[in-house]
């Protein structure tokens, strides 16, 4: 009987056997590709989904694609000036803004690119139907958060929105007031042009990549918005013998370990978004990491009106943080420690932040921390800590724990997942919150973004501080449209923030980085600006 | 068995209308806001235009009655964040990525699980059942994702033999997230159907079987199988349903752009209607799957045929 049943096993080792040839006999996939200089590929590993649409990309992987596929008007430098693209000049008179277009542009349908095409897309992008997630980034221009808030009359508002093409090559734009940063704010993904035929003949289809029509140095061969997206480069393009880059090629890797994994098998060239901070010990000292300053301030706010009353606790609390050792051992990604809510890389940031404020020092200074906490009558010694689960952040929670029991505090953490953690967070604050963590990353280049959330009825202040002294300061500024004079009120507010005899209702604690990898053949071309941008046309691979 | 079929069919209209429901109380029950996405508070112009584009600003009624108008004329309605895309159009793209994934985990962890029990079962207490027992207890309590990375690492980064993530692009891409997958259910099925047959082959019949002289190849073949699927088809219905709709881990992990990453981000980014849509797709399936198996159970047990039609 034995020898009967000899036959199972049998058919179950050849079963193993085949599982194991088919796992491991595999082919010679993968590898890393061919680096000639002749050969500009760019692989390019992505972090997330993406939509095509600039009036409704809201994420930085799609408007990294985007500002690539189209042309924008400006693009910002290394130092966020902005630089020409598809507008040659422009003249700022007051509220007035005038963009002078190149004339050699062509859609890639054939149909010439002109003002026109900016003037619909601009429009499009504030109508309340497309309910565009960025129509606020073009509030400053006249009559549009009126026609984007309509409820009737959109159409005689639409005709109201200050923005006009008088000729194929101008585009006159009518702000609500004069604002400096308007022509470097429309370097955003926002402003980008779309092409009013296909938008108008595919609907929310036209994005499809046998639908699209773009007019950037890029355009899209294939795509599968949450596997892969093709470029080629566009050899009709205005100014295509600047662009070295032959085709893109950009694979949507969503978990951290295995972005790392792909690039060390050399399916990628770069890896541009989410390297998890579990792998920066590792990364940090190979030729291929790659760390760019962004423009971005995290920070711990306090709920200044129902718990943390006394400044002088505050100000206990803020010097007994050692940001330096945080940096060095939690976060680890080379941050600089914050001195001040305006990061640095700001424009005129050195005239916004003239004296370093005494309140955070980079490695603390918990003797003044005890000083401080002694004078503050009122208190409260034992506090919770919010902070939403995203790694690090609960690391850094108790980080600060163990440095605010130094100086007497004794606090528990909470931890919420993200969206309830902001819908908790108010404003106004919860009685229950002491101290919670967020960060602000800038959208356009001006400090305005930053100040104008400790305004009184800003959504983003979750502290409760609210002086009419810096809401007017606030509206003073905007309405000072000569930098030095600006920069002279950005510093008062910094100072009413952070300064010696500032409320500090914030712990800023570090200036954000974005760290990449980069292979060596392209990490010298191959740029992230401060606003988390990347010109794809500056990129070239060498051999 | 066919008015046994049409009864199920129409049974799966209350069904879905009651997963809808609660999904769709459940899912309002916690705080989130689908259009804000990072610290940003969304401007009040902005949430408007938004909540009045998806309908967000009706009473929750109303919004139930669209959607299931939605969900019976096949339109369930636009992804609140990728909003170049429908629902339909995720399903459509992402649902096959899953269903092959599943299906190809599924088959080997059948193929290789069955007769692991089987021979586990014949060869009690021997050399044979020890090591497939351990194997599938390993493979039964190593999570997917350790299993998962440790592939990747192995085969793809040292060996360099596949790919180490994605999905299109020829078979190597779908060997390492098949096997992974297939194997907590290959240890399953392996367990159970060792257990079952044991037992099987305790009944009488077995020993009349054997008694009258029937060759033991044939007795465990048609008698003992047969009987012993039955714990085993029952296992399969969910099984199969939980793995074709999507598995978040393994999809994560290997960059699979299937269903269940989605709804796994859909929900973490209070995206209503995506999350809404896979459910409906994923309960759907297991109704389906249900039924499948009831089916197989009449053929496995003639017993249950005449109770069923």
């Amino acid at each position: 009987m034995l020898s009967r049943k000899r036959w199972l096993p049998a058919v179950l080792l050849a079963l193993f056997a085949g599982l194991v040839v088919v796992g491991c006999g595999g082919s010679d996939n993968g590898g890393g590709g061919g680096n000639a200089s002749d050969n500009q590929v760019l692989k390019w590993g992505l972090g997330s989904e993406f939509q095509l649409d600039p009036g409704l990309a809201t994420d930085t992987t799609s408007a990294k694609l985007v500002l690539n596929i189209f042309d924008p008007l400006v693009k910002l430098d290394d130092k966020l000036n902005a630089a020409p693209s598809m507008a040659e000049s422009w003249d700022v008179n007051g509220a007035k803004v005038v963009y002078h277009l190149k004339s050699d542009s062509k859609w890639t349908d054939g149909t010439p690119v002109t003002a026109k095409d900016y003037e619909y897309s601009w429009k499009r992008a504030l109508s309340p139907e497309l309910a565009s997630d960025y129509a606020y980034q073009l509030f400053g221009i006249k009559g549009a958060t009126e026609y984007n808030s309509c409820k009737s009359n959109c159409a005689a508002l639409k005709d109201k929105v200050g923005v006009k093409a008088t000729n194929d090559t101008t585009l006159e734009v009518t702000l609500t007031s004069p604002q400096p940063w308007f022509v470097q704010q429309s370097a955003h993904s926002v402003f980008l042009p779309v092409p009013q035929k296909a938008v108008e003949k595919f609907g929310a289809k036209w994005t499809r990549p046998e639908n699209i029509v773009t007019n950037g140095p890029f355009k899209v061969e294939a795509a599968q918005p949450s596997a892969s997206i093709t470029l080629v480069k566009d050899p009709d393009w205005r100014d295509a013998d600047s662009v070295k880059l032959e085709r893109v090629e950009g694979k949507i890797i969503v978990d951290g370990t295995t972005a790392v994994q792909s690039f060390e098998a050399g399916e990628v060239d770069v890896l541009d978004e989410q390297l998890p901070p579990a792998e920066t010990p590792r990364l940090k000292d190979t030729p291929e990491y790659q760390l760019y300053p962004g423009l971005g301030t995290t920070y711990y706010g306090f709920n200044v009106k129902d718990n943390i009353k006394d400044v002088n606790q505050r100000r206990a609390m803020s010097l007994a943080v050692d940001r330096q050792s945080i940096i060095d051992n939690i976060t680890q990604a080379n941050e600089k420690p914050a001195d001040a809510f305006t990061p640095v890389g700001m424009p005129g940031r050195e005239d916004i932040v003239t004296t370093a404020s005494p309140w955070t020092p980079a490695h603390g200074d918990l003797a003044k921390a005890k000083e401080y906490m002694a004078k503050a009558t009122n208190a409260k010694k034992n506090i919770t800590i919010y902070s939403n689960e995203s790694p690090p952040n609960k690391e850094v929670a108790e980080a600060l724990q163990s440095m605010w029991k130094q100086i007497g505090i004794t606090s528990s953490i909470k931890i919420l997942e993200w969206q309830q953690f902001l819908e908790f967070l108010g404003p106004p604050p919860p009685k229950s919150v002491d101290i919670y963590r967020l960060g602000w990353v800038g959208d356009f280049v001006d400090d305005i973004n930053f100040l104008e959330l400790w305004t009184c009825d800003s959504g983003n202040n979750n502290t409760g501080f609210c002086d009419k002294g810096y809401d007017a300061n606030v509206a003073k500024a905007k309405n000072t449209p000569d930098n030095t004079a600006r920069y002279k009120v950005y510093d008062q507010l910094e100072q009413t923030l952070t300064g010696q005899d500032g409320v500090l209702p914030i712990i800023p604690l570090w200036y954000i980085t974005y760290p990449n990898l980069e292979r060596e053949s392209v990490k010298d071309t191959f740029n992230i600006n401060l606003l988390d941008q990347v010109d794809l046309t500056k990129v070239e691979i060498k051999g | 068995m066919t008015a046994f079929i049409i009864r199920r069919l129409l049974w799966t209209i209350p069904v879905m209308l009651l997963v809808i429901l609660l999904t769709f109380l459940l899912m309002r029950q916690i705080a989130g806001n689908p259009f804000r996405r990072t610290a940003r508070a969304v401007p009040v112009e902005i949430q408007q235009n938004l909540e009045r584009k998806f309908h967000l600003d009706q009473p929750w009624y109303v919004q139930y009655a669209l959607y299931v108008k939605g969900v019976f004329t096949l339109d369930l309605g636009p992804s609140l964040t990728l909003r170049d895309r429908s629902v339909n159009d995720i399903i459509k793209e992402h649902f096959p990525k899953s269903l092959e994934l599943g299906l190809l985990a599924f088959i080997w962890a059948i193929a290789v699980g069955i007769p692991m029990g089987v021979i586990a079962a014949l060869r009690q207490n021997t050399f044979w059942d020890y090591s497939l027992m351990f194997v599938s207890n390993v493979g039964y309590a190593v999570p997917s994702f350790l299993i998962a990375t440790l592939l990747i690492y192995y085969v793809s980064l040292k060996a360099n033999l596949l790919p180490t993530n994605g999905w299109d692009g020829g078979w190597q891409y779908k060997v390492l997230p098949a096997f992974a997958l297939g194997l907590a259910p290959m240890a399953y099925f392996a367990r159970l159907v060792r257990g079952s047959m044991l037992e099987t082959l305790q009944q009488d019949y077995i020993r009349t079987a054997k008694a009258k002289g029937l060759r033991w190849r044939r007795v465990v073949a048609v008698h003992a199988l047969r009987n012993s699927m039955i714990p085993a088809v029952t296992a399969m219905a969910p099984t199969l349903g939980y793995i074709i709709t999507g598995t978040f881990v393994i999809e994560i992990i290997f960059s699979i752009p299937g269903i269940g990453r989605y709804f796994v981000t859909a929900v973490s980014s209070r995206d209503y209607s995506v999350v809404m849509g896979i459910t409906v797709l994923t309960s759907f399936v297991i109704v389906l799957a249900n039924l499948v198996v009831d089916i197989l159970y009449g053929i496995l047990d003639p017993r249950t045929r005449d109770a069923r039609t």
